[in-house]
């Protein structure tokens, strides 16, 4: 992972701010625009160290492409396991076998490894205790593999690809 | 014996107090003329859309300028206090290491909940909220930092600062009133401008601005006060 600037990091959370000024006050009056300008470089001021890793590289159309990408497929897996939990809770042999596994990432970036953390909590049946360096600790409702190398594949191998693209 | 005729008193006392009260408002009246006359005149007067900040802020403006002084006695008073109390021998280890998710997600959230407060207090005129609600997000914000790096210091002059700066705008901004012909302490002296526009009402949107960042940096100043507790008393300072 390359540093960037201070600059950049500015840049970036200013252009973040603002967009999610526009998207607060939903409108293009200029009074409002211009407000939000001024708020986001005040704000952006204050923060900008802690937002971004990446600054400005966030914004190359290779992770803005994949971004788009994520999302349905995101969306798909949470109905895959939707239906996996649904059926291990209505059906009255009660197929649940559940336990804590570690599993192994590649991602370099504090920001992946949070929406790592945080895909897999959104889940349904997996949820991320805690993560140390590249290891995050998961309480799954039924172990299928209990080695680190066969867990990494079942829980974080359907999201990491994506979000590697995404945040490196 | 005694007791309950003294009870019986006391209440026939509070029956006729209550009766009395009642009788003095005829059956079906409105008894709010006050809020009745800020309902219809409130917009047009003050300019702000959003009807209870007209009243906060314009009709009881002074009202609010004292509410600013008790949380700013709240701080003081607190910072007092831990001052007094000294130090705790803990050291910093003793903290529990906040979780990852925890230290990661609210150090990407904290711009997120600062631009919230900025909007709201910056709309305080428009949409529901204000000065008041707005600097307790921030300084949520700042709590959140404190509690995901036990470490974090926040710059106590400059606090200091903001929050002085903060406090002299409504002042002064009231005192220009007494020297207008109208001869009103708070006078809303600026143009009323268009309704529901961000540069209307005055200087209602100026001294919530104000009141937003007096409120975050004396919250701030107390989580600072109360994790000091914590931290930083350990090391002798």
């Amino acid at each position: 992972m390359e540093k960037v600037g201070k600059l950049n990091k500015y840049v970036f959370t200013v252009v973040v701010m603002f967009i999610s000024w526009v998207m607060l006050t939903s409108t293009f009056r200029p009074d409002e625009l211009i407000t939000g300008f001024i708020v986001s470089l005040l704000v952006a001021l204050g923060s900008f160290e802690y937002l971004t890793e990446h600054g400005l590289g966030h914004f190359s159309p290779k992770r803005i492409a994949y971004l788009m990408l994520y999302g349905p497929y995101y969306l798909w897996q949470i109905l895959l396991a939707n239906f996996d939990v649904a059926y291990r809770v209505i059906s009255p042999s009660m197929p649940i076998k559940p336990g804590f596994v570690a599993i192994k990432t590649n991602l370099k970036t504090d920001s992946g490894k949070l929406a790592l953390a945080n895909s897999i909590t959104m889940t349904p049946g997996t949820l991320t205790i805690d993560a140390k360096d590249d290891v995050l600790l998961i309480h799954w409702i039924y172990v299928k593999d209990k080695t680190l190398e066969g867990a990494t594949k079942e829980i974080g191998g359907p999201f990491e690809k994506y979000l590697k693209e995404i945040f490196g | 014996m005694v007791r309950k005729v003294v009870y019986s008193i006391f209440l026939a006392i509070i029956v006729l107090a209550l009766a009395m009260f009642f009788a003095a408002y005829p059956f079906g009246k409105n008894k709010m003329t006050v809020g009745e006359y800020y309902l219809n005149h409130g917009v047009a007067q003050t300019g702000a859309a959003n009807i209870v900040t007209s009243v906060v802020l314009d009709y009881r403006g002074f009202d609010t300028l004292g509410e600013v002084s008790v949380l700013f006695a709240a701080a003081a008073g607190v910072a007092i206090l831990f001052f007094l109390a000294g130090g705790t021998k803990r050291e910093q280890e003793d903290l529990t290491k906040p979780n990852f998710v925890v230290r990661v997600g609210s150090r990407i959230i904290f711009p997120f909940i600062l631009l919230f407060g900025s909007y709201i207090f910056i709309h305080g005129h428009l949409t529901p909220g204000g000065g008041f609600q707005g600097g307790s997000i921030i300084a949520s914000g700042f709590l959140l930092l404190y509690l995901s790096y036990p470490g974090t210091r926040t710059n106590r002059d400059g606090l200091s600062i903001i929050e002085g700066l903060a406090g002299l705008t409504f002042v002064v901004l009231g005192l220009i009133g007494l020297f207008l012909p109208q001869y009103s302490f708070l006078y809303n002296f600026l143009p009323k401008g268009t309704l529901n526009t961000i540069v209307s009402a005055g200087i209602l949107p100026i001294i919530y601005i104000a009141i937003g960042f007096k409120v975050a940096s004396e919250f701030a100043g107390i989580v600072d006060d109360m994790m000091c507790q914590v931290i930083c008393r350990g090391g002798g300072k």
